[in-house]
């Protein structure tokens, strides 16, 4: 069981519930404007939004995590240039969908590009990507000289 | 997670929105709804939740959606950039009327969790021939 900071609103019952509800729709407008998750120049059909991007660093690789739910692994590219790490693809609306007569529309659509420069101690020829439940994970092997060592020093 | 299945009542449901047992971070999904000629459809957002790790429950009027996401990331890790994270899902739609409660079906493929509310044959649009 892991711990769990108490948090005394959460002990709360009634009308607190529903300032809850607020603060986490407002939590989402920022979170997607922030994100650029706002579709841009609608009217020229072209829209563009920005995947969440987690990356970590483990003893033995760079572990780059991005959001892609409900984007089809055949319409997202990797591709590494010059230690530039580029994502980008295309989210496509079902078609069934765009017939359909809308409630709510809040999930992004159209293309998505990031790009991050990779430290030159990633070996590149081992880059390996899979795809899994919306999450497209990267995993980026370091090279031997990266790794931590311990040098054992000998004290005379 | 034990109450996961557990009949929702009204109170009930809100007892599960106010307590992320896994997780302290809870965050709406994103979600889109429409109407074709049978069916209301919503879908949502969910990335990095396992399939069996959600749950949906229907009771009339509202529909409450609550998935935990796998942990994403190994430990000992250094985060070096973090907009995911680990956290869960909680989302109510309300439901108006018309909709057979009993034909109600759940799909997750790709981080989607697509639900599918089928309309009752009043609420269809029908074709009246004039006599």
């Amino acid at each position: 069981m892991s711990l769990i900071r108490w948090n005394p609103t959460r002990e709360l019952t009634g009308w607190t519930n529903d300032l809850f509800n607020m603060q986490r729709e407002i939590n989402r407008v920022f979170d997607n404007f922030f994100r650029g998750g706002v579709q841009a120049d609608e009217s020229f059909g072209l829209s563009y939004w920005t995947p969440a991007v987690d990356i970590a660093e483990l003893e033995n690789e760079y572990v780059v995590k991005v959001e892609l739910p409900g984007v089809s692994k055949d319409d997202v590219k990797i591709t590494l240039e010059s230690n530039v790490l580029t994502i980008r693809g295309e989210k496509k609306q079902e078609k069934e969908a765009k017939d359909g007569n809308y409630h709510r529309v809040e999930r992004s659509y159209g293309s998505f590009q990031r790009s991050f420069t990779l430290p030159t101690t990633v070996k590149n020829d081992k880059i390996d990507a899979v795809y899994k439940d919306g999450i497209l994970t990267i995993t980026l092997p370091k090279a031997e000289e990266a790794k931590p060592k311990q040098i054992e020093v000998k004290v005379k | 997670m034990g109450n996961n299945n557990a009949a929702l009542t009204r109170s009930g449901s809100r007892a599960l929105m106010r307590q992320p047992e896994v997780h302290e971070i809870v965050v709406t999904p994103v979600a889109d709804v429409y109407e074709t000629s049978d069916a209301f459809i919503a879908k949502l957002d969910m990335p990095g939740v396992d399939r069996d790790q959600i749950s949906v429950s229907v009771e009339p009027g509202r529909l409450l959606v609550k998935g935990v996401m796998a942990v994403m990331h190994q430990v000992p890790a250094n985060i070096i950039f973090c907009e995911i994270g680990t956290r869960s899902y909680v989302r109510e739609i309300n439901l108006g009327d018309g909709i057979r409660y009993d034909q109600i079906q759940a799909v997750f493929e790709d981080g989607v969790l697509t639900i599918t509310l089928p309309k009752t044959d009043e609420v269809k649009a029908r074709h009246i021939p004039i006599k």
